[in-house]
């Protein structure tokens, strides 16, 4: 590897190497804050030199690209983690998780997601996605004396394990068919006059079922409540958004790489749509606990996102990057609330125990509603104009129809998103003082929710830097 | 200071929220008090607007702003455009002039954090001079869905028994046609972008212009149309309002009937209307007959009730029904008497449900069987709630009798003859259900020892219903001086109205007699 190819991944870099450093010396040096901060610090330079910094070649290794799409996913994956990090220190504490093994395994998720969002050939495609999975199991059950945990661990490397299966598998027919790895070849040698050869169909087929596991499209979402629910908060968070969208942003070049030939492709990426929409908001509706909710709520907004891969082009792009920075804030603020919430014993997260919580702890109370509003799309917060740039794109081009159940969806989402804040403020306490909170789970409330009061109002120089990056 | 004269009254209060988030929150006194100057200070800011000749003589928009908001391509384009004309001038009037009011009221009435509380009602304030003032469709839907959420929060958490269900209900309803309304936002974007004329973000003077198909005019009027009906409310999307404001707290209620419900119907002076000139002929019958129903079944359905809120809730649906039918008529009086009967709902209605909070408070108890013989013991009160309900009613000299007899007569000399014929009996039936509930209220013996001890209303409850006793007078006795600023803007709706082949009704010029849908179809056919 030159020089300039390292100088390329540099930010990817800074995430493995700095999560092999916390790892290596964190055994030696058990100071949990210590480790959280670095890891922070370590996160936030990544996003930093992705975000400024021109890297020398355009493609490494025929793997990774670095174009301004990758650098602006590297940046948002970086900072998620950082959010991560910065949420977890007081939860860390009360669970005692060995610091640097948190860390590390953080570090490397965002390294697997950078790479799997800036992947240009099947191998990168399938290290990427590996990469920050395999973390993710070990972080899902990291509290070892919840057996929730244990079993929400076990419950996603199985689901996870079977959908690796099935992306190598779809890999090997893909590559079996055009005999190269990378996108552009591998795509065109699968087609014939414009359309699917079957090996290459079947190949993708295996494709979108992996995805489906990943990012819980029904019907492969059967895991997702209970992971949800086991896994700790913060890192629900990360599941829930960032997982979630480097997936989705590996998949949309893709998908516009394969153009017209996709259409079979596009009829079963409607088809999930709209059943991931449907199945998805019936199933929210009467769940009477906050991370179920929250799970069922990221299965229904997949849902929308799909419509904006299928919309494809810069249309598509634009709105489907729009709406995931969104939904990421609202999402991620919202567990983070949750994560505010835990108690030493158990994390806060049936209705009935949040009952008149608005009383006692009024601003992580308020900031938890506007999120919900902000996911239900109300404005003025940012959620609306996310919703709205994406349903304006699917009936522009041509997608009335899942637009229209889309709006159907968010309509009846009202009802999911309002019970939280029905529990929180009109409903009476059976009062007991939760912790206040401390003050870096403060500071990234505060991040999430200025971010979506300010994007709501004006959500200009987002949308700018949304089109910017787009290839 | 007039170049930003909107701008800094609509966002006053939202600034009056910012300080007070620094004031402690067990003062209730100072949070009330500041709360107050704030609206106050609002409404003086308005105050110019209706001193301004400007509108008695051009019916267009001024005290215009305009800046670029959002421009990305074809992504979104929408502007901060805003401008008042003499069809929204009154209604922001009325807004200012409500919310100190209403604010006034709650001085004992609200004692659980009443931070949260007075924050809400100023938000409310921006959100409801917002969307009066917004000309631009996309700004427009962003203060409209603004009003939502503080309502929400105010029946849910300061609401009555069963505020949950209220509150939950009156969001869905809302959500439901604002989420059409969305839909068919983008629509009239999408169609206007196709056609090819210059558009201005969601201007809506541009959106004016557009020369759309009958059959999309058609759907997006009946999107349109249904959100703010449900808003309105029309018959039969009403439900939500009697639960919305039972449950609600006075000041809730107070501005839910005074400046919220004429959302709706702002929305179809506004929008719907003039946005969608051809199918507007298709839907009047539909929507006029509507507007009957709503009001003689709103008549029918208060004269039966026990709750004396529910009893003014329901009659709220029939005095809207009166604004339609006016506004239907499409002609000069039913138009104006649809405007001033707005306002006058706005005043009435407000105080009514600030009586029946007066009463509330004293006896935490609305069923009229527990009163009886009440004048005996607040003489002053008995007085003004007569003065209102002649109001209500609409007896000449007050308010009410302008506006509904403005908005029937129009009705008679257009197409909807017919309509008004029935729509008269409204009229006769306010005046059985408020009369008599005004007799077993206030007349008679006090058969309830608890109300033996009934106070009279206190200087501070007087000071509220003053300048509501003055405007039911102003109104009705010299409404010119609303008239006069209306008219101009009026004429030039109608006019546009026209220009889409509207059948504008010459005065007294007979229809085909007997036929209950005379407005003929002149789209495209």
């Amino acid at each position: 590897m030159s020089f300039a190819a390292l100088q390329s991944l540099l930010p990817q870099l800074i995430l493995a190497l700095g999560a092999t450093a916390v790892l290596m010396f964190g055994a030696w040096i058990p100071k949990r804050r210590l480790w959280l901060t670095v890891g922070l610090l370590l996160a936030l330079s990544a996003a930093l030199v992705a975000g400024l910094m021109e890297a020398p070649l355009a493609e490494v290794g025929g793997m990774y690209a670095t174009t301004l799409y990758a650098r602006f996913c590297t940046v948002v994956w970086s900072l998620t983690i950082a959010a991560t990090l910065l949420i977890s220190f007081r939860y860390a504490d009360l669970h005692r998780f060995g610091g640097g093994e948190y860390t590390s395994l953080l570090l490397f998720a965002a390294a697997g997601m950078s790479l799997l969002s800036a992947a240009t050939s099947l191998i990168g495609l399938f290290l990427g996605l590996e990469a920050f999975t395999l973390v993710l199991y070990i972080l899902i059950a990291f509290n070892r004396t919840d057996d929730r945990g244990a079993e929400a661990g076990l419950k996603y490397l199985v689901f996870g394990a079977v959908a690796t299966g099935f992306l190598a598998f779809g890999i090997a027919l893909i590559y079996a068919a055009s005999g190269s790895f990378h996108f552009q070849e591998a795509l065109a040698g699968i087609q014939i006059e414009g359309a699917l050869r079957p090996i290459g169909l079947a190949g993708w087929a295996m494709l979108l079922v992996a995805v489906g596991f990943k990012i819980s499209l029904v019907p492969f979402h059967l895991w997702t409540p209970d992971v949800y629910q086991g896994a700790p908060a913060p890192i629900s968070g990360v599941l829930a958004t960032a997982a979630k969208g480097a997936v989705l942003t590996a998949f949309l070049p893709l998908l516009t790489m394969l153009g017209e030939s996709g259409a079979e492709i596009k009829n079963v990426l409607w088809l999930l749509a709209i059943i991931t929409m449907l199945v998805g908001t019936f199933a929210a509706l009467p769940q009477t606990n906050l991370k179920r909710m929250l799970a069922y709520s990221s299965v229904v907004h997949m849902g929308y996102l799909l419509i904006a891969l299928l919309v494809g082009g810069s249309d598509g792009g634009q709105a489907l990057l729009f709406y995931l920075v969104i939904y990421s804030f609202a999402t991620f603020g919202a567990f983070g609330v949750v994560t505010s919430f835990a108690t030493e014993h158990e994390e806060l997260q049936e209705y009935e125990d949040l009952r008149g919580l608005g009383y006692l702890h009024p601003r992580r109370s308020i900031v938890l509603a506007a999120f919900m509003l902000s996911l239900a799309g109300i404005p003025p917060l940012a959620g609306f104009f996310a919703k709205f740039g994406l349903f304006q794109a699917a009936l522009r081009n041509g997608y009335a129809g899942l637009a229209i159940i889309g709006v159907f969806a968010s309509l009846v989402s009202v009802y999911y998103y309002l019970r939280p804040i029905i529990v929180l403020f009109m409903q009476e306490r059976s009062a007991y003082q939760l912790h206040p909170g401390s003050k870096s789970e403060y500071l990234l409330l505060a991040g999430c929710f200025v971010a979506i009061l300010a994007l709501g109002i004006y959500p200009e120089p987002l949308l700018n830097l949304v089109v910017l990056v787009l290839p | 200071m007039a170049d930003y004269l909107l701008s800094i009254m609509t966002f006053f209060p939202l600034l009056g929220i910012l300080v007070l988030l620094f004031i402690p929150r067990d003062n209730g006194g100072l949070l009330k008090g500041f709360t107050l100057a704030v609206s106050l200070i609002t409404f003086a800011i308005s105050l110019p607007l209706a001193f301004d000749n400007v509108f008695t003589t051009s019916g267009g928009m001024h005290y215009r702003e305009f800046y670029e908001w959002i421009n990305i391509g074809n992504f979104f384009q929408m502007n901060y455009n805003l401008g008042v004309d003499g069809i929204s001038l009154w209604l922001v009037m009325l807004t200012t002039f409500i919310t100190p009011i209403t604010i006034l009221s709650t001085w004992n009435a609200v004692d659980k954090n009443v931070k949260g509380f007075m924050a809400m009602l100023l938000l409310l304030e921006t959100g409801m001079l917002g969307a009066f003032i917004s000309l631009d469709l996309f700004l427009f839907y962003i203060f409209w869905e603004l009003m939502l959420i503080p309502m929400y929060f105010l029946i849910g958490i300061w609401g009555g028994k069963n505020r949950i269900y209220a509150a939950v209900k009156f969001f869905i309803y809302t959500a439901v046609g604002s989420l059409l309304m969305l839909v068919a936002i983008i629509f009239v974007y999408y169609f206007a972008v196709q056609s090819g004329v210059p558009m201005n973000g969601f201007g809506i003077e541009e959106l004016y212009k557009l020369d759309l198909p009958y059959n999309a005019q058609f759907w997006l009027f009946l999107a349109f149309g249904f959100s703010f009906a449900i808003k309105v409310p029309m018959f039969p999307l009403h439900t939500w309002l009697p639960d919305a404001h039972t449950e609600a707290p006075t000041a809730g209620s107070v501005i839910l009937a005074a400046v919220l419900l004429k959302m709706g119907t702002y929305g179809y002076i506004r929008f719907a209307m003039p946005m969608f000139p051809e199918a507007l002929p298709t839907f009047i019958p539909f929507l006029a007959f509507l507007s009957v129903v709503g009001i003689i079944y709103g008549s029918l359905v208060a004269m039966m009730q026990d709750d004396i809120k529910k009893l003014v809730a329901y009659s709220s649906v029939a005095h809207l029904g009166f604004v339609m039918l006016g506004i239907f008529a499409l002609n000069m009086q039913g138009f104006a008497g649809g405007m001033i009967q707005m306002i006058n709902h706005g005043i009435s209605t407000g105080a009514l449900f600030l009586i029946v909070g007066f009463l509330y408070e004293r006896r935490h108890t609305r069923l009229i069987t527990e009163f009886g013989g009440v004048a005996t013991k607040m003489p002053i009160f008995a007085t003004i709630f007569m003065i209102i309900t002649f109001s209500s009613i609409g007896l000449p000299g007050t308010n009410g009798f302008v506006g509904e007899f403005l908005a029937l007569m129009g009705a008679f000399h257009s197409s909807l003859r017919w309509y008004a014929v029935f729509a008269t009996s409204g009229v006769i039936l306010a005046a059985i259900y408020m009369l008599w509930v005004y007799q077993r209220v206030m007349f008679g013996k006090v058969t309830n020892p608890e109300n033996e001890k009934l106070k009279d209303l206190s200087l501070r409850e007087i000071v509220i219903m003053l300048p509501l006793l003055l405007f039911v007078f102003w109104i009705g006795i010299y409404p010119n001086t609303f008239f006069s600023k209306m008219n101009p803007a009026m004429e030039q709706m109608l006019e546009h109205m026209g220009q889409g082949k509207v059948a504008v009704v010459e005065m007294h010029q007979p229809t085909d007699a007997g036929s209950h849908a005379p407005v003929k179809k002149h789209g495209h056919n």
